[in-house]
């Protein structure tokens, strides 16, 4: 992909539109890190890629977007607006299996028959506590308006749970984020280190992520701080850590805004480190 | 250690006295936005929210999703005002490259949809900076159109579908190298064009 000195102009200009791989990527992030020559022509192609960008024709902006901004920035930190929709899904009759549904008509009609049983009961005892027949008759009236009233509505009910054109509609929460991951590339001769995490949650402001080498002996190595930005994105580039450390593994925590010197229990994220050369 | 400065970008090949006046405002106006200034803020969303807009929409082809890419980018700017370092490029140009990045992010998460949105009139901006700005547009508009059509739909497919060069050499039956070729070429000639 590159000679031994430098990467061509080609492979920056992949690289600036995102296009290469991982690996590649982070070959083209380890060089560019180290390499002025390389950074300035890949700074160039950058702004040769923003004159592209502007070359779009223009359309405005969607009503209420500038205000939908305003309320967002009013209301401080927010998840991005793409985990705010929970999705509705809709789900047709057809799809249904009879089996699971056939019990409810038989449940609402026991309910109805039981409602009627209970409400006759209850007009029978209450009848003989009234010593004239009108006032019998009253309340004899009253219970019957109140069970067709409940009639009514078990009726409905029934009607909406069996009706074959009733729309099913299960709701749910949000998606389940993805889970957030971290890569990392380490050249322990030179002491050079990149970190790429994404899907990271995001922090209160008092708090960082830290990065962390696991030597093979010794104490972990604090390895640079980092916070996701909105997408959940972050990464750590050329920390300043001793050069030819042994890493049996790196770890990433939660640590206070300034960062530790000792990690803080739990390790959000951690990887082994296979054999140099591996 | 700090956060990673996220600008890489060094500058768009336009001369630097024409861009010095908004670049100037835009320094002051991310000033206030790091003192917390809501309405310099806003005033950042009116100037370039339109252009975000336009090219994360011709990227997803989608007016939900490209409204959500800008909202993030804004208010990625809002709680992050120095990812943006002023002295390596103008705020426009670096917002144009995060919101193509950004919306090729979200292009590469979902299935495609067939909503498009008509075509509207531009947003609102500062009259100065937008004469500027659609000065720029239209002369590179003039040079994308005068690019061979290898070079054109090559870059096209890179820079707005998001297609790597093995995809577009699949799709074209062309080599790699050639891809790549064609691609940094009309790189090139946009970056000529503009300089001269």
């Amino acid at each position: 992909m590159t000679d031994n000195r430098h990467i061509s102009e080609e492979e920056l200009a992949l690289h600036a539109m995102q296009t290469l791989t991982d690996e590649e990527s982070a070959a083209v992030r380890l060089h560019v890190s180290e390499c002025g020559a390389c950074r300035e022509q890949l700074a160039e192609i950058s702004g040769d890629l923003a004159l592209v960008a502007m070359s779009v024709e223009q359309h405005a902006i969607p009503d209420g977007a500038r205000e939908r901004f305003v309320d967002r920035i009013s209301a401080g930190p927010a998840r991005p607006l793409s985990f705010m929709r929970a999705p509705v899904i809709p789900f047709t009759p057809e799809r249904k299996t009879p089996r699971a549904w056939s019990w409810i008509p038989w449940i609402a009609v026991a309910a109805l028959l039981v409602l009627s049983a209970a409400l006759g009961v209850k007009a029978y005892l209450l009848s003989q506590q009234f010593e004239t027949v009108d006032a019998l008759l009253r309340k004899e009236e009253r219970l019957l308006q109140a069970h067709n009233a409940e009639s009514m509505r078990a009726h409905a009910l029934l009607e909406a749970l069996t009706a074959p054109s009733a729309q099913h509609v299960m709701l749910t929460t949000g998606k389940t984020p993805p889970a957030p991951s971290a890569r990392a590339v380490y050249l322990a001769s030179r002491g050079a280190l990149l970190l790429q995490a994404s899907n990271m949650q995001p922090l209160p402001p008092n708090k960082t992520y830290e990065l962390w080498v696991i030597p093979a002996t010794g104490a972990p190595i604090p390895a640079g701080l980092f916070r996701p930005d909105a997408s959940g994105s972050g990464s750590v580039v050329l920390p300043s850590i001793p050069q030819g450390v042994a890493a049996k593994a790196f770890g990433i925590t939660i640590e206070n805004a300034g960062g530790s010197m000792t990690p803080t229990a739990p390790i959000i994220l951690s990887g082994a480190a296979p054999a140099a050369g591996e | 250690m700090s956060e990673t400065p996220e600008n890489p970008i060094k500058g768009t090949g336009i001369p630097h006295d024409r861009v010095r006046f908004t670049t100037s405002q835009d320094e002051l106006l991310l000033e206030r936005v790091r003192a917390r200034d809501h309405k310099a803020m806003t005033d950042l969303f009116d100037r370039y929210g339109g252009m975000v807009y336009s090219v994360a929409l011709r990227v997803l082809k989608d007016t939900g999703h490209a409204e959500d890419v800008m909202q993030d980018i804004f208010f990625h700017v809002w709680e992050n005002p120095r990812a943006f370092i002023s002295g390596r490029g103008s705020l426009g140009a670096w917002l144009t490259v995060v919101a193509r990045n950004r919306a090729i992010d979200a292009l590469r998460r979902r299935k495609p949809s067939d909503s498009v949105d008509e075509v509207v009139l531009p947003a609102k901006t500062n009259l100065a900076s937008e004469a500027e700005r659609n000065t720029i547009m239209e002369k590179v508009r003039g040079v994308m159109k005068r690019l061979p059509s290898d070079q054109q739909k090559s870059l096209q497919l890179a820079f707005f579908e998001g297609l790597s060069h093995s995809e577009i050499a699949a799709q074209t039956g062309d080599p790699l190298g050639t891809i790549k070729t064609r691609i940094r070429t009309a790189l090139i000639s946009v970056r000529k064009a503009i300089q001269a």
